[in-house]
């Protein structure tokens, strides 16, 4: 599992993650992750490389997202692939956390 | 590739056990199993463990927990046992629906992917073990419908 960050305009990070999104990864990205978490306001989680993922990792997005909404930040979802899509709407992860398909319509979010 | 095939893996009390646990039912899911179906397979049996090895005793060195993978043409068979503590997860509510961030619960949705992905489950409990059967239908092609 592998955690990439990008600065990106409007004072968005874009956490780019990649990789099996499972119990083990999620044990692996969640200190780095948190570490984003309490530094920046405005995070775009891209999963569009992530090709499974499980409810440890659902734990790690919402105990962000739940963090940064307190803060008055946001945290946004980014390109998840259809299963990965389909385990967030399950979960009813796609009700309290956006999740968008493209880069523009992502940042367009969290600058609103 | 036979229309019958099955495989047992024996797992200990550890969280790092789920690790070969995907190696494992990656490697037999790639085999004649749709993308889909794989996905699901991976993911019921990834929760299913992580539940015994989490809450069914977790510093109890002597549990065990067995998956069992069975395919029987479109049917896939999985079933996990162990000597824990007695759980029956089809008794599980589901999780209540969150109106917002502030009111979200963490955790919680693992038995409500289970119920998702998979086709059926069923639970009993036998000679002192949990026995969780989960089954996974490949959805027919045009020609296996019209054949």
């Amino acid at each position: 599992m592998d955690i990439a960050v990008e600065e990106l305009a409007a004072g968005i990070t874009k956490v780019g993650l990649r990789g099996r999104f499972d119990t083990t990864g999620a044990v692996l990205v969640e200190l780095p992750f948190n570490k984003i978490i309490t530094e920046k306001s405005r995070i775009m989680v891209d999963l569009s490389g992530v090709s499974f993922l499980a409810s440890y990792a659902i734990r790690v997005l919402l105990v962000g997202a739940k963090i940064i909404n307190g803060r008055g930040g946001k945290l946004v979802i980014l390109c998840p692939d259809n299963n990965v899509a389909k385990v967030l709407r399950t979960a009813g992860m796609d009700a309290l956390i956006p999740v968008l398909q493209t880069e523009s319509a992502a940042a367009a979010v969290l600058t609103s | 590739m036979s229309s019958s095939e099955a495989r047992r893996l024996v797992l200990r009390n550890d969280l790092t056990e789920l690790q070969r646990l995907a190696g494992w039912i990656e490697g037999w899911a790639q085999r004649g199993v749709s993308a889909d179906v794989s996905f699901a397979i991976q993911l019921c049996l990834e929760e299913a463990v992580a539940n015994v090895i989490m809450y069914a005793g977790a510093k109890d060195s002597r549990l065990v927990i067995a998956v069992d993978v069975e395919r029987n043409g479109t049917t896939l068979v999985a079933r996990i046992e162990d000597n824990g503590r007695h759980f029956d997860p089809t008794q599980v509510p589901p999780p209540s629906v969150a109106a917002s961030l502030e009111e979200a619960k963490v955790g919680d949705v693992g038995i409500q992917l289970i119920r998702s992905f998979a086709s059926g489950m069923d639970y009993e409990r036998r000679d002192g073990c949990n026995r969780l059967t989960l089954r996974f239908t490949e959805p027919q092609t045009a020609s296996q419908r019209s054949g």
